[in-house]
């Protein structure tokens, strides 16, 4: 093991993954892409190993990429330079259909694949059946309708396959937005290809051959150390997404075992016993499964670890095929692969962490597409056009740490954070509607010593026009655990407001349409507690409470500390309170 | 004669331009608490050395230029004024929200920051307008003046004022403001439209709320120092350096503090294209500043300076981004000072953590124990134990070489002069990997680029990383230890306008631009009559912010002509909108539309236009020269010719291995590279034919 070698030819690589993001968040077209930076960029070795990733939301590339890239070598077993493929297929290794992934293999100039650069992006339009990326409720991929790209060549020679293009242009909305998109991408992976070249001829491929090796020792060994401080032990942890369209009517349980053996550094996740594959857009993808399990684990160690296929063997992950947090079978729907399911089982990971050992873990965070984060469609009355985009408003509420509150702007474990909120004057100037509000929910968060972030209050509606707003809720009726005492965050809500100033409560997920004036209330799920909320600091909760984060009720009677009109904590107050709190 | 004056940190550099363009150079210690003692003392060294005194100095003195970071230390350490911030109904948590970001995915440890103004004293004005300027909510009045009485209540010390589409129509900002003159006068405030007229709340609320929170403090500052300057007989102009790498009149800056926000690294670039141009007639270049603890790095693209609207204070995500246009500056934790070592797995790592100037390095014997790259570059030879600062300050080589031996060469395996070896080459790494960061993101290719190395660590490694990056051409300019003082001599008072428009290629209203260009450029006009009256030249530019459609960031695309007269003059702007993006991005969409949403003029008033001679000439400690032994990472131990910078003649070529060192700098040639004085007094280093050997060179290290 060469430790300078090491330290500078991984961070070329990491150099090399920037680069790549740099020039697709720069340039792309949708706003899921260059506002809210819903995309991923990463090499893989030759053997389709994941080697390393920009900063990339850990459900685009824990796994994925590398199942993608075997496909494409089993269709076409002769990879030329110049080529370029699209694979979006949930049954060849894609997360879902909307996260379009470009893969072009790098081929030195003895025609030897080297390695492979991957750019990854969620799409704002792929031709499903209706008019957004997220299609709950699909019986089957006919009924989602997403063009589905298993592999595809859609570059030779560095020039486009046209016939792929236009099957595009013609089945997707916003065409001009989407090959936007598409030549953000393409420009991304050509610069991921034409660095990996000069760095290939620069320090020789035999280097570069030893190096890949050793990094993936290097990584394992640093995995092994970090799962050594975690305690052993084997834990269950079920969790219930909220009733969907087509989910059972109390909800679909989900089943997390998690066994770690802290000796041997390994740990394993079954989810095996979990239902079949069920006829609607929630089943997970291979990818989204593994990659899901995998970044609760990594939340929950040493953040110092690089993830790459070197630390992944330290995880094993098992799957069943025809299970709905597993491989899915065709033409079951993956539409929703990287949210609803997959949130449920990243949070259940780190809940089960938890349970082994103060300390370790987190809460259960929110889960993903509210309203707030809802597919926005219609005609724009300013000029006549259609539009389709995701809006990002707020999305939802992370669970605590042993160390930190939840992060306000996570956006879920599966994007970690990197994902951005829009700019509300943008999405006035580039979409027919007004955002009357947005603004954090008080007395949201799961409470506990370490807190959940509060979920937000966002209200918006169209303006002169009609709209229609998709979305998918989940958390209205089943909202995020605490862990080891900490609290439960507070339920999701999705609420109409009419012409007339009444409300009416709308399903956890549908397409709604709003007409010109009226106003959707969005209130985002919060994140759960770790840890009992009687033992925060009361410093702490007086913070929150000057900052009106939490009602001064709120402070009394869940934290238990006591504080006066002017400010200050009532120290022998709080000290009956808290005892009185704990005697239950 | 013209004094520029740079009160960073640790030191205060000041520069004397004398009238037949010779500068000199002092420095003395900054004190934190009365940056004015600094400078006197700065001053005090200038005048004795000139044999006179600090009055008869200032009186001679036609202009004083300052650089200071006390806004930006305010910031960070958060002592700036009681701030409140009033905010469209509904909107009251835009500086919470921010616009998202996080960093370091797994890591869960670290806390959500504060918005810049708590949420406590953040109050909703019950007020809307549209993204077309019309009003949706008329501005209730009645319950502003009694939000205004609480704030008076709350005791508050300077507002910041951001409504949502204040930029398309400002008429409720600006009641707003009549109104706080009326209720609360004497509390200064900002209004948004005013100070940052850009599109996107979060950045222009911050930008508006930063800019209040320093009203209080730098006014006093700045009045403070001009009175002083002006007590002690100082009758000319005082002007302040901005974010933007230009000078404005000292009283502008007080008024509208955010623009000295990043005063201190804005400078480097503008010295930086000064030297590369005359030094290597280029006019692209990358700037790099090595100090003790951080590396800036900036960039020069066709003669102009790349600005951004994204500078955060602190951490990515976890600080505050101004929204406030400034010079784009990447600044990584690596300088002299910088630690190294080794994680669980065995691999190498430098920084980001410093021993900074206190304990500092193993070798300056203060008590610090870490190796740092000063240790390295002192065991390998770079650095002369006798000769550290002149020879004020005596290294203890055996302390370098023990925490090398213990931190790094024990872990690696390797002995002390190969580890000292691959703590060079990994800082090294980290350094090229942020100037590609930055070159990328501005499309400048670094082949084509001139590398002007500034700092006093500068000299250490600025030929490998020119190796690395394939620059063949690097300078380091003598007075490259305060480049940013010296870069203020050179900057050109100014100001930038702009207006929001939003138009189409497709659908191009040249009457409405041209209304809005003649508009800027009658402020333009004003500001060259104004401030500009006595400069020795004026330029003034105009720019498209423009995109494809469906984009959403801007790219700055230069006007030809500051007016539309045909539809080939649009044709024109789209043509050079594709070629921009192209430059950037490589990538152009011919068949896309473009968006233009911003139109910007900027006016530029020289103030100088002569050159400069050689800052210094021998004079004190001199270097003993001679031979040492130097171990060069990828040549391995030779004897280099050690000259003092002061003393290299500027009519000779010679070729490495040598080390040039002065009391401030040391810089490094390698074996068969060659180097020259230039009549401006830089160190000219040419690489010949050895760019982008730099990675076969890597190739070859060990493996």
């Amino acid at each position: 093991m060469d430790g300078v070698r090491l330290a500078i030819i991984s961070s070329r690589f990491q150099g090399i993954c920037q680069r790549m993001a740099n020039t697709l968040m720069r340039t792309g077209r949708s706003g899921v892409l260059n506002t809210a930076h819903d995309f991923s960029c990463c090499i893989l070795a030759a053997d389709n190993s994941f080697v390393a990733a920009d900063e990339s939301l850990p459900v685009h590339v824990l796994s994925g990429p590398d199942l993608m890239m075997r496909h494409v070598m089993a269709f076409h077993p002769e990879l030329k330079r110049g080529d370029a493929y699209l694979n979006n297929s949930p049954y060849h290794g894609c997360s879902h259909p909307a996260d379009h992934t470009i893969l072009v293999p790098v081929i030195d100039d003895d025609g030897v694949h080297r390695f492979t650069v991957c750019a990854k992006a969620h799409q704002a339009d792929i031709g499903n059946s209706k008019p957004t990326t997220y299609m709950a409720t699909a019986e089957d991929v006919y009924e989602e309708g997403a063009l589905i790209f298993p592999g595809t060549k859609i570059q030779q020679d560095y020039e486009d396959v046209a016939d792929i293009i236009r099957m595009c242009e013609m089945r997707f909305r916003v065409p001009e937005q989407w090959r936007g998109d598409y030549l953000a991408m393409i420009g991304s992976v050509r610069i991921g290809e034409r660095e990996l070249l000069e760095l290939g001829s620069n320090v020789g491929w035999d280097v570069l051959e030893e190096f890949v090796p050793e990094w993936f020792d290097y990584s394992e060994q640093r995995m092994i150390a970090a799962l050594r401080n975690v305690p052993s032990g084997r834990v269950e942890i079920k969790t219930r997404h909220d009733p969907f369209p087509k989910l059972p009517s109390d909800g679909l349980e989900i089943t997390v075992k998690l066994e770690v053996d802290a000796e041997s550094g390994m740990i394993d996740i079954d989810l095996r016993d979990n239902p079949d594959n069920i006829a609607c857009g929630l089943n997970l993808t291979e990818s989204t499964a593994t990659a899901g399990a995998m970044t609760g684990v990594f939340a929950s160690i040493d953040h110092t670890v690089p993830p790459n296929a070197g630390s992944f063997r330290r995880v094993r992950v098992h799957l069943r095929e025809g299970c709905i947090v597993g491989i899915p079978r065709h033409p079951y729907s993956c539409s929703m692969g990287t949210s609803n399911i997959c949130d449920r089982l990243e949070n259940a990971v780190v809940h089960a962490i938890a349970e082994l050992g103060e300390g370790f873990g987190m809460a259960e965070g929110g889960s993903l597409l509210p309203p707030a984060a809802g597919v926005i469609s219609g005609v724009d009355p300013r000029n006549g056009e259609n539009y389709v985009n995701e809006i990002f408003l707020f999305h939802t509420g992370a669970g605590a740490s042993p160390t930190a509150d939840g992060w306000l702007t996570l956006t879920g474990m599966g994007s970690a954070g990197l994902c951005l909120l829009d700019s509300v004057e943008i999405d006035e100037l580039r979409f027919p509607i007004r955002v009357y509000r947005q603004g954090l929910a008080p007395d949201s968060e799961g409470a506990g010593r370490r807190r959940g972030s509060p979920g937000a209050h966002v209200e918006f509606g169209p303006i002169d026009c009609a709209m229609s707003v998709a979305y998918a809720s989940d958390g209205s009726t089943f909202p995020a655990a605490g862990v080891r005492g900490g609290g439960g965050a507070a339920r999701a809500q999705q609420i109409k407001r009419d012409v007339a100033g009444r409300e009416h409560t709308l399903a956890a997920c549908d397409e709604v349409r709003l007409e010109s004036g009226e106003v959707m209330i969005s209130i985002t799920q919060p994140g759960g507690g770790y840890g009992p909320p009687t033992e925060r600091e009361p410093e702490r909760v007086q913070k929150d409470l000057a900052e009106g984060w939490i009602t001064n009720a709120r402070a009394r009677d869940t934290y238990g500390v006591v504080v006066g009109v002017d400010g200050m904590i009532d120290v022998a107050a709080t000290h009956a309170k808290r005892k009185e709190l704990t005697a239950h | 004669m013209r004094i520029a004056v740079d009160t960073g940190g640790t030191f205060t550099d000041l520069v004397v331009e004398n009238d037949d363009g010779q500068l000199d150079v002092f420095k003395a210690p900054t004190t934190p608490g009365d940056p004015i003692i600094g400078i006197f003392d700065a001053l005090s060294a200038a005048a004795e050395a000139r044999e006179t005194s600090v009055a008869a100095l200032l009186g001679s003195t036609a202009t004083f230029i300052h650089a200071t970071t006390r806004a930006i230390n305010a910031v960070l350490t958060g002592n700036t004024a009681k701030t409140a911030y009033l905010a469209t109904e509904g909107h009251r948590d835009t500086l919470l929200f921010r616009e998202g970001g996080r960093i370091e995915i797994f890591n869960y440890t670290v806390e959500y920051p504060d918005p810049y103004v708590p949420r406590s004293l953040t109050f909703e004005v019950r007020e809307r307008i549209g993204y077309d300027g019309s009003v949706v909510t008329p501005l209730d009045e009645t319950t502003l003046i009694e939000t205004i009485a609480a704030l008076r209540e709350t005791e508050i010390e300077a507002v910041g004022v951001c409504l949502l589409w204040s930029i398309v129509n400002p008429a409720h900002e600006r009641r707003i403001g009549e109104l706080l003159d009326q209720h609360l006068p004497g509390v200064p405030y900002t209004l948004s439209h005013e100070v940052n007229p850009t599109l996107r709340e979060y950045r222009r609320a911050s930008s508006t709320c930063i800019d209040a929170s320093l009203k209080p403090l730098m006014s006093d500052y700045l009045h403070g120092i001009e009175k002083r300057l002006r007590d002690t007989g100082f009758a000319g102009r005082f002007l302040m350096v901005t974010s933007q790498g230009g000078v404005k009149d000292g009283d502008f800056v007080a008024n509208a503090p955010i623009h000295a926000i990043n005063s201190g690294p804005a400078m480097a670039p503008i010295g930086g294209r000064h030297f590369a141009q005359v030094d290597f007639g280029s006019d692209t270049a990358i700037i790099a500043d090595t100090g003790g603890t951080s590396f800036d790095v900036s960039l020069v693209r066709d003669g102009r300076i790349p600005w951004t609207r994204e500078t955060w204070l602190g951490e990515v995500y976890r600080g505050h981004m101004t929204g406030f246009p400034s010079i784009d500056v990447k600044s990584i934790g690596a300088g002299g000072g910088s630690i190294a070592w080794v994680d669980g797995g065995g691999m190498l790592h430098i920084g980001p953590q410093s021993a900074g100037a206190d304990p500092g390095p193993a070798c300056y014997g203060q008590g610090g124990t870490h190796a740092t790259v000063t240790d390295a570059a002192l065991v390998i030879g770079l650095l002369d134990p006798a000769y550290f600062l002149g020879g004020r300050m005596a290294l203890d080589v055996e302390a370098s070489r023990a925490a090398i031996e213990r931190d790094v060469g024990g872990p690696l395996g390797l002995d002390i002069e190969d580890a000292a070896v691959a703590m060079m080459d990994v800082m090294t790494e980290n350094m090229v990997q942020a100037i590609e960061g930055l070159t990328i993101h501005q499309g400048v290719d670094p082949r084509s680029a001139v590398l002007v190395a500034g700092g006093g660590a500068a000299g250490l490694n600025a030929v490998a990383i020119a190796r690395q990056l394939g620059c063949t051409d690097v300078v380091v300019p003598d007075v490259g230890a305060v480049l940013s003082a010296a870069g203020s001599l050179m900057a050109d008072l100014g100001d930038d306008y702009s207006a929001t428009l939003p138009t189409t290629g497709a659908t191009f209203d040249r009457d409405a631009v041209n209304a809005v260009l003649d508009g800027l450029a009658r402020k333009c006009a004003a500001f060259i009559d104004g401030p500009g009256k006595d400069a020795a030249s004026h330029e003034t530019t105009f720019f498209a912010e423009a995109r494809y459609s469906h984009q959403v960031w801007e790219i700055e695309v230069p006007l030809e002509r500051p007016r539309f007269e045909t539809p080939a003059d649009v044709e024109r702007l789209v043509t050079d909108f594709h070629s921009a993006h192209e430059a950037m991005f490589a990538v152009r969409d011919p068949g896309s539309d473009i968006e233009v949403i911003h139109w910007h003029a900027r006016v530029r008033c020289r103030l100088h236009d002569a050159g400069f001679g050689i800052a210094e000439r021998a004079a004190t400690d001199v270097s003993p020269g001679g031979k040492r032994n130097v171990v060069f990472p990828g040549f391995g131990a030779v004897e280099a010719e050690v000259i003092d910078f002061r003393t290299l003649k500027t009519d000779a070529t010679l070729t490495g291995p040598a080390v040039i060192e002065s009391p401030f700098t040391s810089v490094a040639i390698e074996p068969g590279v060659s180097f020259e004085r230039t009549m401006a007094g830089s160190l000219r280093i040419k690489l010949h034919g050895q760019a982008n050997e730099g990675a076969a060179r890597l190739a070859a290290r060990r493996w």
